[in-house]
C-alpha cells in the first residue's frame, strides 16, 4: 500500500533548476568561443611568449692595450651560478640546498628573485664560481634543474691596482645610469665601464651582444634552443700609456699616497697615470662585496679618489713656472733682474717670510727659481698684479679642466679678485696677491701642474691630455696643442732656471746621469705653520711635497708631475721618486740622492687668512665610483 | 544484495555510458597532462580508482535510495565524526587538513564523501516537512545540519568543497515548497552578510586576494598566476586545439594542478573549442539527464535527493569550469569524473550510482 505524493510543484521546480544549469552552460560555451575562437591568436602569442625567451649572450669587451701593444684589459672566461624562476616561492628549498653545496647567501637571492619586474627572473647566485663550484652544479642537473651555469666573459686587468685609475673598472649598469645618455637602451644587468676609461669610452668598446632564444619549460629550464645570433666582439682599443713607464711609476710610488702622471709633452699623449693607494679592478668584474665596498669607501687614504684629476692642493712654489713666465713675457722682468731676500718681505703691513730664515741675499730669476726663493717671487707678484697673474694661471689651464679623456674630472680654484666678489662679495686685498704670487690661494690638480710644465717643455704650447690613441684601428680625436704666445727668450729662460733646480737646486735628487732634467719642486701645506709646531712629526701635519719636470731638456720626450702627500719638501720626497722613474724609463743612472740638497720651502705662512681649504684634497665625485 | 532483475532494464544505460565516456578522456588527458613530468602513472591509478569505483557504485546502485535516507542520520554523524577527526588528528598536507590517512598509507578525503551524506539527510529532512509551502522557519534544522557540515570543511579550509552544499541546500529547499519570498529573503541575507564581511571580517591580504582575482596582473608571479596560465591555455588551444600531448602550457609545466583540479585546461588547450564543446556537450548530457531523473522520481526523496546530486554535480562542472576559462576565483574544486583523484572518482561515481538508483526504482513497485 503506498502513498503516491503530488510532485506537481516539484516537478516544476526541477524543471527551473535544469533550466538555469543549462542555460549556465551555454553561457559558459559562449565564453569558451570567445576565448578560444576570438580571442585565440591573443592568446597564443602569449602562450609562445611563455616558453620562449631571449638571452643575451654577453659580448666581450674590447681588449686595452698599452702603446706598444701590450695588453692592459682583457676578457677571461668565468662562470655565473645562476638560478632561474618563474613564480614567486616556486624554487622551494632549492636555494638553501644550494647555498649548501656553494656557499651564498639564500635569503639575499630570494629577495632579488621576488622583486617586481619581468616574470622570469634569472638571478646570479655566485659570481666567477670556482671549478668544483661548477662541478658540484653541473652534477646536480637533474635533482636541482633551476640551477645553471652561464659562461660570461670576465674582465681582467692583468696590472690590478696599477692602472686602476686610468682603466677604471666594469660592473653592471645602475638603474640611475640606464636613465643616463649613452646608456638608455641597454638591458638592466649589463656590464659596462664604471670608471676612467672603460666609462669613458663605454660605448665603444662595448661591443653587440648576442641573443639566443630558447625554449624554457615552467622551471625556466631550458628545453631546446630555437635561435642563435652570435655576439659582435667589442673592438680593441689602444692606449697611450707606456707599460714600462708605468711599472717604473707603479715600484717609486710604493708605500707612499699620491699621483705622478707623465705624458709627452708634445702631443699631451699620458705614458704614465697612477694613483695611490689604489683598488683592484678586477674586485669590481664579478660584483664587488658589500663589505668590500664599504671598506673602500671608509678607508681614510681614499682610494677611489682619482688623485691626478680630482686630488685640489696648493701648488705652491711650483707655480713659481707661471709666475715667471708671466712676469717676462710681460716685461715686468729680465732674466736678470735681481732683488734682495733678507728672509722675509713686509709690505703691506705684513711680514711675509721666505723658508730660508737667514735669507737667500740678492739673487737673480734663475737663482731664485733654483733656490726657490719666496721674497723674489713676492716682489715679482707685486709689480704682476693680481689680474695678469690670474689671467696667465687662467691661460696655462688653472681653475678649469685639461679636457682629459676621464671622467669626473675637477676643475680646482683660482683666487682673484673676480672669484672673491662672486663667492665671499668682499674687495680683493693687495696682500692676498703676494700669497697668490708663491702658489698659494689656488686648488690645482696634478694633471693641470702637469700642462702647465709641459708648456716650458714644448715650447709654449697648451695641449689636451689624453689615454686613447685609437679605438677599433681608428684614431681617436683631440684639440690640437693651442699655441699661448709666449717669446721663445721667455720659455728658454724659464727652461734653463728649471734646469738648474735639479743640476744645482731644491731638485737636485732628480739628477741623471747624462740626461739633463729640468724641474721645479714645491710643498703644499697642509695646516698651518703654527698648528705644524705643535706636533712636527705627525704625518697628517706634513706638506704634499710636488715635483714637475721634464727629460731631457733641450728635447723634452716626456714631462711628469710627482705628488707625494705628506712626503714634506717636494725636493724631498718627490724628486727622488721622479729621479727613480726617469732613470728607469732613460735607463740611466740617478745621481742626485748622494748629495744633501738645500733644504726646500717648508711651509711658509705669508697670508692674512690661512688657506688650510686649499691645501687639503678636494672633496672627490665619487658617483662613478659605486658599486652594482 | 538481490536486485530485482526487472530493475536492470531500467538503468538509465545512456547516463552511464556518458560517465564512463568522459571518464575515460579524462584517464587520457591526465596521460597527457603527466606523462612528461616526474609523477608518472598516473593514469594506472585513476583506472585502478575507477574500477573500485564501478564496484562501489554497483553497491550503492543495489540498495533501495530510500533504505540509504533512512540510514542518513547515522550516515551524517559518522560523516561529522570523520571530519572532526581530520581536522583534529589528520596530517597537514600543504597547508591543510584534508586527509584521512587509511592503513598502508591510503588517503581519503572524506569531504568529497561528506557531500554525498548531505545530500541523503538533506532529501530525508525535507523530504519529512510534508508541508505545501516551506518558510525560512523549516530552514533551521537542515540549515544547521548541512551548516556544521559547511564550516567543518571550510576550515580544513576546503573553501570549494565546502561552498558546494550551498547549491545543494538551497536547490533542495526550493524543491520542497520553500516560498520565493523565503529565497529573496535568504539572498538579501547573504548579500548583507557578505557586505559586513567584506567590510569587518575580511583581512587585508584577502582582499588582496579577491583584486589579484579582478586584475591578475597585479600579482603575475604570485596569486594571479594559476588564473593568467589557465587563461593562456584555453585561449591559445584555439578552434582545433595544438593536439593530444602538444600543448606548450600543460606540456612545459606553466599550468599548475593541471591533472587535478585544472584538467579542463589542458583539454582545452590541446583540444580547443571542439573539444570542449565535445565534453561540455557530455557534461549537460549528464546533468540534464540527473534532473530529469529528479521530474522522474517516484516520490520526494528520489526527487530531492536526484535534484541535490544533480545540484552538487552542476555546481562543480559549472565552478570548475568557469575558474579554468578565468572567471571566477581559483579554489580547490575537482571537476566531476574527469580530475584525477581517488576520492573524487569514488565519490563522483557514487553520485552517478545515486541517479541511477532513483532512476532505475521510479515505478511502483
Amino acid at each position: 500500500m503506498r502513498i503516491y505524493e503530488d510532485l506537481r510543484t516539484v516537478q516544476r521546480r526541477v524543471g527551473v533548476v535544469q533550466a538555469l544549469v543549462a542555460l549556465a552552460v551555454a553561457g559558459l560555451l559562449v565564453y569558451f568561443w570567445h576565448l578560444q575562437v576570438i580571442r585565440g591568436k591573443y592568446f597564443r602569442d602569449l602562450a609562445e611568449n611563455n616558453r620562449i625567451r631571449a638571452l643575451p649572450i654577453p659580448a666581450p669587451r674590447g681588449p686595452l692595450f698599452d702603446r706598444k701593444g701590450r695588453i692592459l684589459a682583457e676578457n677571461r672566461s668565468s662562470f655565473n651560478v645562476v638560478v632561474t624562476s618563474e613564480r614567486k616561492d616556486s624554487l622551494g628549498g632549492a636555494l638553501e640546498r644550494l647555498s649548501r653545496l656553494i656557499s651564498f647567501d639564500p635569503k639575499e637571492v630570494r629577495e632579488r628573485l621576488n622583486t617586481q619586474g619581468p616574470r622570469f627572473r634569472t638571478v646570479v647566485v655566485k659570481a666567477d664560481a670556482s671549478d668544483e663550484d661548477v662541478a658540484t652544479i653541473e652534477a646536480r642537473r637533474m635533482e636541482e634543474p633551476e640551477a645553471s651555469v652561464d659562461v660570461v666573459p670576465l674582465r681582467s686587468y692583468p696590472l690590478g691596482i696599477g692602472l686602476a685609475h686610468s682603466l677604471g673598472y666594469v660592473g653592471e649598469v645602475s638603474e640611475k645610469q640606464l636613465e643616463a645618455a649613452g646608456f638608455e637602451k641597454l638591458e638592466p644587468g649589463t656590464v659596462v665601464g664604471q670608471g676612467g676609461v672603460e666609462l669613458q669610452y663605454n660605448k665603444e668598446l662595448m661591443g653587440r651582444d648576442g641573443l639566443r632564444r630558447i625554449v624554457v619549460n615552467s622551471r625556466g629550464v631550458e628545453v631546446t634552443e630555437a635561435e642563435r645570433k652570435p655576439p659582435l666582439d667589442g673592438p680593441p682599443a689602444t692606449l697611450t700609456i707606456d707599460l714600462d713607464l708605468q711599472a717604473a711609476v707603479v715600484e717609486a710610488m710604493a708605500g707612499k699616497a699620491g699621483s705622478v702622471v707623465a705624458l709627452d709633452p708634445q702631443t699631451g699623449e699620458i705614458l704614465a697615470y697612477f694613483s695611490t693607494p689604489a683598488f683592484d679592478p678586477n674586485s669590481f668584474s664579478s660584483g664587488i662585496k658589500a663589505s668590500e665596498w664599504a671598506d673602500l669607501l671608509k678607508d681614510p687614504e681614499k682610494p677611489l679618489l682619482n688623485r691626478p684629476i680630482q686630488g685640489g692642493y696648493a701648488p705652491g712654489s711650483t707655480f713659481k713656472i707661471v709666475n715667471a713666465l708671466a712676469a717676462l713675457q710681460e716685461h715686468v722682468i729680465t732674466p736678470q733682474t735681481k732683488f734682495h731676500c733678507p728672509g722675509y718681505l713686509s709690505v703691506y703691513n705684513t711680514i711675509f717670510r721666505c723658508h730660508k730664515e737667514t735669507g737667500h741675499g740678492t739673487v737673480d730669476m734663475t737663482q731664485a727659481i733654483a733656490l726657490s726663493c719666496n721674497v723674489y717671487f713676492y716682489n715679482v707678484g707685486i709689480r704682476l698684479e693680481i689680474e695678469r697673474l690670474s689671467r696667465y694661471a687662467h691661460m696655462m689651464g688653472f681653475a678649469q679642466l685639461t679636457g682629459v679623456d676621464l671622467p669626473h674630472e675637477l676643475p680646482g680654484l683660482f683666487q682673484d679678485p673676480e672669484w672673491k666678489m662672486r663667492t665671499q662679495q668682499a674687495r680683493w686685498f693687495p696682500a692676498e696677491t703676494v700669497s697668490v704670487a708663491i702658489g698659494q690661494a689656488m686648488s690645482v690638480t696634478p694633471i693641470q701642474l702637469l700642462r702647465a710644465a709641459a708648456v716650458v717643455a714644448n715650447g709654449g704650447k697648451l695641449v689636451t691630455p689624453h689615454l686613447m690613441k685609437a679605438v677599433g684601428g681608428h684614431p681617436v680625436d683631440y684639440p690640437a696643442p693651442k699655441e699661448l704666445g709666449f717669446r721663445p727668450e721667455v720659455i728658454a729662460a724659464v727652461r734653463d732656471a728649471m734646469i738648474s733646480v735639479v743640476s744645482e737646486g731644491t731638485g737636485i735628487r732628480a739628477k741623471l746621469e747624462g740626461v739633463q732634467v729640468a724641474g721645479k719642486t714645491g710643498s703644499a701645506q697642509v695646516v698651518t705653520h703654527a698648528r705644524l709646531e705643535t706636533n712636527k712629526h705627525a704625518r697628517e701635519y706634513q706638506p704634499h711635497g710636488w715635483f714637475v719636470c721634464f727629460a731631457p731638456a733641450e728635447n723634452p720626450k716626456v714631462a711628469m708631475v710627482v705628488m707625494v702627500e705628506h712626503g714634506t719638501g717636494g725636493g724631498i720626497s718627490a724628486a727622488p721618486v721622479a729621479g727613480q722613474i726617469l732613470s728607469r724609463y732613460f735607463g740611466v743612472r740617478a745621481i742626485g740622492p748622494g748629495m744633501t740638497p738645500p733644504p726646500d720651502n717648508p711651509p711658509v705662512e705669508p697670508s692674512p687668512q690661512p688657506l688650510r681649504a686649499q691645501a687639503a684634497p678636494l672633496s672627490p665625485t665619487l658617483a662613478q665610483a659605486r658599486p652594482n | 544484495m538481490a536486485i530485482d532483475r526487472r530493475l536492470l532494464f531500467n538503468i538509465d544505460w545512456g547516463f552511464l555510458g556518458a560517465a564512463l565516456i568522459l571518464m575515460g578522456i579524462g584517464v587520457a588527458t591526465i596521460l597527457s597532462a603527466t606523462f612528461a613530468g616526474r609523477n608518472t602513472g598516473l593514469e594506472v591509478k585513476q583506472l585502478y580508482a575507477i574500477a573500485l569505483g564501478l564496484v562501489g557504485m554497483l553497491v550503492v546502485v543495489s540498495l533501495d535510495y530510500r533504505r540509504l535516507v533512512d540510514r542518513a542520520p547515522v550516515l551524517y554523524l559518522a560523516a561529522v565524526g570523520v571530519l572532526v577527526y581530520v581536522l583534529a588528528f589528520g596530517p597537514r598536507i600543504a597547508g591543510t587538513r584534508r586527509w584521512f590517512m587509511g592503513p598502508g598509507g591510503f588517503q581519503v578525503q572524506p569531504s568529497e564523501f561528506a557531500k554525498l551524506v548531505a545530500a541523503l539527510l538533506v532529501a530525508k529532512l525535507f523530504a519529512e516537512a510534508k508541508k505545501e509551502t516551506l518558510g525560512l522557519f523549516d530552514l533551521l534544522v537542515p540549515g544547521a545540519a548541512v551548516g556544521l557540515m559547511v564550516v567543518l570543511i571550510a576550515a580544513e579550509p576546503d573553501l570549494g568543497t565546502a561552498f558546494t552544499l550551498v547549491p545543494l541546500f538551497l536547490t533542495v529547499a526550493f524543491l520542497a515548497g520553500l516560498r520565493v519570498r523565503a529565497i529573496l529573503g535568504v539572498v538579501l541575507v547573504m548579500m548583507v552578510v557578505g557586505s559586513l564581511g567584506w567590510m569587518f571580517a575580511l583581512k587585508e591580504y584577502q582582499k588582496s586576494r579577491i583584486y589579484t582575482f579582478l586584475d591578475p596582473n597585479l600579482d603575475p608571479r604570485g596569486a594571479g598566476y594559476q588564473k593568467i596560465q589557465s587563461e593562456i591555455a584555453v585561449g591559445s588551444g584555439g578552434v582545433a586545439g595544438k593536439g593530444y600531448k602538444q600543448g606548450t602550457q600543460s606540456q612545459l609545466g606553466y599550468l599548475p594542478a593541471r591533472h587535478t583540479d585544472f584538467i579542463f585546461s589542458v583539454l582545452a588547450e590541446e583540444n580547443g573549442f571542439v573539444g570542449v564543446v565535445a565534453v561540455l556537450g557530455l557534461y549537460m548530457f549528464i546533468l540534464w539527464r540527473a534532473f530529469e531523473t529528479a521530474q522522474m522520481a517516484r516520490d520526494r526523496v528520489g526527487a530531492f535527493l536526484a535534484a541535490g546530486i544533480a545540484a552538487i554535480l552542476s555546481f562543480q562542472v559549472i565552478y570548475n569550469v568557469a575558474m579554468v576559462a578565468g572567471l571566477v576565483p581559483v579554489k580547490g574544486l575537482p571537476l566531476p569524473l574527469m580530475s584525477y583523484g581517488g576520492s573524487s572518482v569514488l565519490s563522483s561515481l557514487f553520485a552517478v550510482g545515486l541517479i541511477l538508483n532513483v532512476r532505475m526504482r521510479r515505478f511502483a513497485n
